[in-house]
């Protein structure tokens, strides 16, 4: 049974649509290449708000001393672990009024101890994720074959991942077929879909994880799988200990040569679940405009979210070019928290982050668990 | 008269390990020379673990219990790494209790105390006549029906276990985490007291180091609870300070802190944190750097909170038998169960570990 609305509800709502309109605008204007208003300025009215109605993030700002009406930087804004997001509800809103709740994977400790992202209203989400999605990887043409390596949101309604990837589908794809059912991979059905991509003249998207496409290079030996011209691939996330590790070098030439792709049309995607937008490497866009010097590893995150590397220790920003651990003031998480600390390491310059990975734990001097044997036996 | 000859191996490792902790003998002085910088532990802290916490005085009971849980095997193999400084005795015990051939691997990081308790027994015409060789390696080569006592990060036991070849009885001693129960009967003060010794000994980084703390009493005892925790702790660091911290472990400490100062509150001092979920949905793991994480969950609670963490669970410290402290045994059987005060002081009678016993294996690649 729903709870009745209370007053304070009434306001924080009319608060979200307005900052969500704002978002939008905002986003809307930087896709057009229009001068939105200043990110600091919403970035901030949205860390007030969310200090007035997100618990968690109001006891971090009380207990840094931090008042958010004296801050100018959208960087000062006390950054909240992702920790954080399995250990109290991250919600401006009741759950009652929750859309979608996006889940962390619980590669950690096991599906008890995920971490959730509660979302109000999914439209800000889409609409970011739609928006950079086209500049960076179909910037040229809007129908394709979409070939899913991932599962479905039907499969999998709490993945943040696999939400984004059916807007995809239902954005741009002419015809789609989703090769990946009960976390086993259908080769024959890829093969034969990128068969009748070829008889029809359709370029194929091909979306997916890092580990399902090992699985790919592991199972599809022999098999003639290479794409029609104008094709493009986007990978996203690690390995999880779901399939052996593969260098990301050696993981790309192994598509390239499998898809018959070029190098940079394989367009790699940086997203977590407690963010709303995401990031990618720009060299399918370089390539389309010939510019030879951008390079893997390398993300370019849309204007509506300002990376910053920060020092671990202190966790403030760093000065642009020095390496740190990574956070993100996102403005498209109007209804959980603007601010967010990563404990990935990487640099930043000029909005392009480029990552090192998972910041290496400490030397071990005993027997004492560490969160880095969490990471290894939840993965096994 | 197997038994006799390794009982009398042990003997001599035991007269070995008290040479170290004599400050008047010259392994005790070399060791007090060598371990602050090689630990990363204050002095303070080196001569208070070598004085009450390294088993030099087990009883008869004590050395059959070791014996007893140790098997036999032609040739033992140790291979030692990310343990607190004292654990070689510990190992060494057990090896010799094994076989009259061991082979060990000091730690790299930190091969003092192996090495010295090796030199000791080289020097000790006892322990030659009982033993056929006891030697350091620097790479450990068993071959099938050899034993092999395996210390180290999970991830480093599977790596070694994976190379082996067939046939190699293996005891493997991972990581571990120790719990305490505060209970309802508890006096706070004398509490957490006792539970400072605990945290403070060897900065945390053992596997019987106290790192979660359940209060009963509700989230208001809890809190009371922390503070007086945080108090104990800045006495015991005037004492024993902790060692530095190298720049990973300050940027966990970091991570942590951020984490619970949104969740719920965090003290710290110059060798310490405290941090207090009172409302806690699952466990942080806090830092191994005399950080406790303190919640006060319910009985019903217990089993959600505590499922992730079974499998890690080397100790448990408690005063009281009912309760929380009831709950858990039904599912920490594995682990030991120690008053407060004592978590860093298990008696020599086998491995400290005792997780090991119930899965030892032999590794049939």
């Amino acid at each position: 049974m729903l709870r009745p609305a209370t007053n304070r509800d009434v306001t924080s709502q009319a608060t979200s649509e307005s900052l969500h309109q704002r978002v939008q605008e905002f986003i809307n204007r930087s896709l057009d290449l229009l001068p939105p208003e200043r990110f600091d300025d919403l970035a901030l009215e949205i860390a007030r708000f969310q200090f007035a109605h997100v618990p968690a993030f109001a006891r971090l700002c009380r207990a840094r001393g931090v008042d958010l009406d004296k801050l100018d930087s959208a960087h000062a804004i006390p950054a909240l672990p992702t920790d954080v997001f399995r250990l109290a509800r991250i919600a401006a809103h009741s759950p009652d009024q929750d859309r979608r709740i996006f889940r962390t994977s619980g590669t950690s400790q096991g599906k008890e101890v995920r971490g959730e992202h509660p979302l109000r209203t999914t439209e800000t989400y889409e609409l970011g994720a739609l928006g950079w999605a086209e500049q960076l990887l179909w910037p040229d043409r809007h129908r394709f074959a979409v070939a899913v390596l991932a599962p479905s949101a039907s499969e999998i309604p709490d993945s943040s991942l696999s939400f984004m990837i059916d807007l995809f589908v239902q954005a741009v794809a002419e015809r789609s077929a989703y090769v990946v059912h009960d976390g086993v991979l259908d080769l024959d059905h890829l093969q034969r879909f990128i068969g009748d991509a070829h008889f029809v003249g359709l370029p194929v998207l091909v979306l997916g994880t890092s580990f399902a496409f090992v699985h790919l290079i592991d199972q599809g030996g022999g098999r003639d799988l290479r794409l029609p011209n104008h094709s493009r691939l986007m990978q996203t996330g690690g390995f999880k200990g779901r399939s052996r590790e593969v260098h990301p070098d050696e993981l790309r030439q192994q598509m390239s040569v499998i898809f018959g792709l070029p190098p940079s049309h394989i367009v790699g995607e940086y997203g977590m679940t407690e963010l709303s937008s995401q990031l990618y490497e720009e060299t399918l866009v370089a390539a389309w405009n010939f510019e030879s010097d951008v390079k893997h590893g390398i993300y370019q995150a849309p204007q509506w979210l300002s990376a910053a590397a920060a020092d671990p220790v202190t966790l403030e920003a760093l000065p642009p070019g020095e390496t740190g651990i990574l956070r993100f003031v996102d403005l498209a998480n109007v209804d959980s928290c603007v601010a967010i600390q990563t404990m990935d390491l990487g640099r930043v310059t000029r909005g392009r982050v480029e990552l090192f990975g998972r910041a290496p734990g400490a030397m071990l001097r005993g027997c004492s668990l560490t969160v880095e044997d969490l990471f290894v036996k939840g993965s096994s | 008269m197997k038994t006799d000859r390794a009982r009398a191996r042990i003997t001599c490792l035991i007269r070995a390990s008290r040479r170290i902790q004599d400050p008047a003998d010259p392994l005790g002085r070399e060791a007090r020379d060598r371990l602050p910088e090689v630990t990363g532990l204050t002095g303070q802290s080196v001569e208070l673990a070598l004085r009450e916490h390294f088993e030099t005085n087990p009883t008869d009971a004590d050395i059959n219990a070791l014996l007893a849980s140790s098997s036999s095997a032609p040739v033992c193999h140790v291979s030692l790494s990310a343990n607190v400084f004292l654990a070689p005795l510990r190992a060494l015990a057990l090896a010799v209790a094994t076989s009259e051939t061991v082979y060990v691997r000091p730690s790299r990081r930190d091969p003092v105390v192996t090495e010295l308790l090796v030199r000791a027994l080289s020097e000790d015409p006892e322990f030659a006549a009982n033993a056929k060789s006891l030697e350091l390696v620097e790479m450990v080569c068993p071959e099938p029906g050899h034993e092999l006592h395996l210390y180290g990060s999970d991830e480093n036991l599977a790596a070694i276990m994976s190379t082996l070849p067939e046939g190699v009885i293996v005891r493997a001693h991972g990581s571990g985490v120790g719990f305490a129960v505060v209970s309802a009967q508890d006096d706070l003060a004398e509490a957490a007291d006792a539970l400072a010794r605990d945290i403070g000994a060897f900065d945390q980084r053992g596997c019987l180091s106290p790192r979660f703390l359940l209060v009963e009493g509700g989230a208001v005892r809890a809190e009371s609870f922390a503070v007086i925790q945080h108090r104990a702790l800045l006495r015991y660091s005037e004492k024993y300070p902790r060692g530095p911290l190298d720049a990973a472990l300050q940027a966990e400490i970091a991570q942590y802190r951020a984490t619970i100062e949104a969740i719920g509150i965090y003290w710290e001092g110059p060798s310490h944190g405290v941090g207090l979920d009172p409302q806690p949905r699952s466990l942080v793991l806090p830092p191994p750097a005399r950080i406790v994480h303190i919640v006060a969950p319910t009985e019903a609670d217990l089993e959600t909170l505590l499922a992730p963490w079974i499998r890690y669970v080397t100790t448990v410290g408690t005063n009281a038998k009912n309760g929380l402290s009831g709950k858990l045994k039904e599912w920490l059987s594995h682990a030991r169960w120690t008053h407060l005060g004592d978590m860093q002081c298990p008696p020599l009678d086998g491995p400290v570990d005792q997780r090991t016993q119930a899965t030892t294996t032999a590794c049939w690649r």
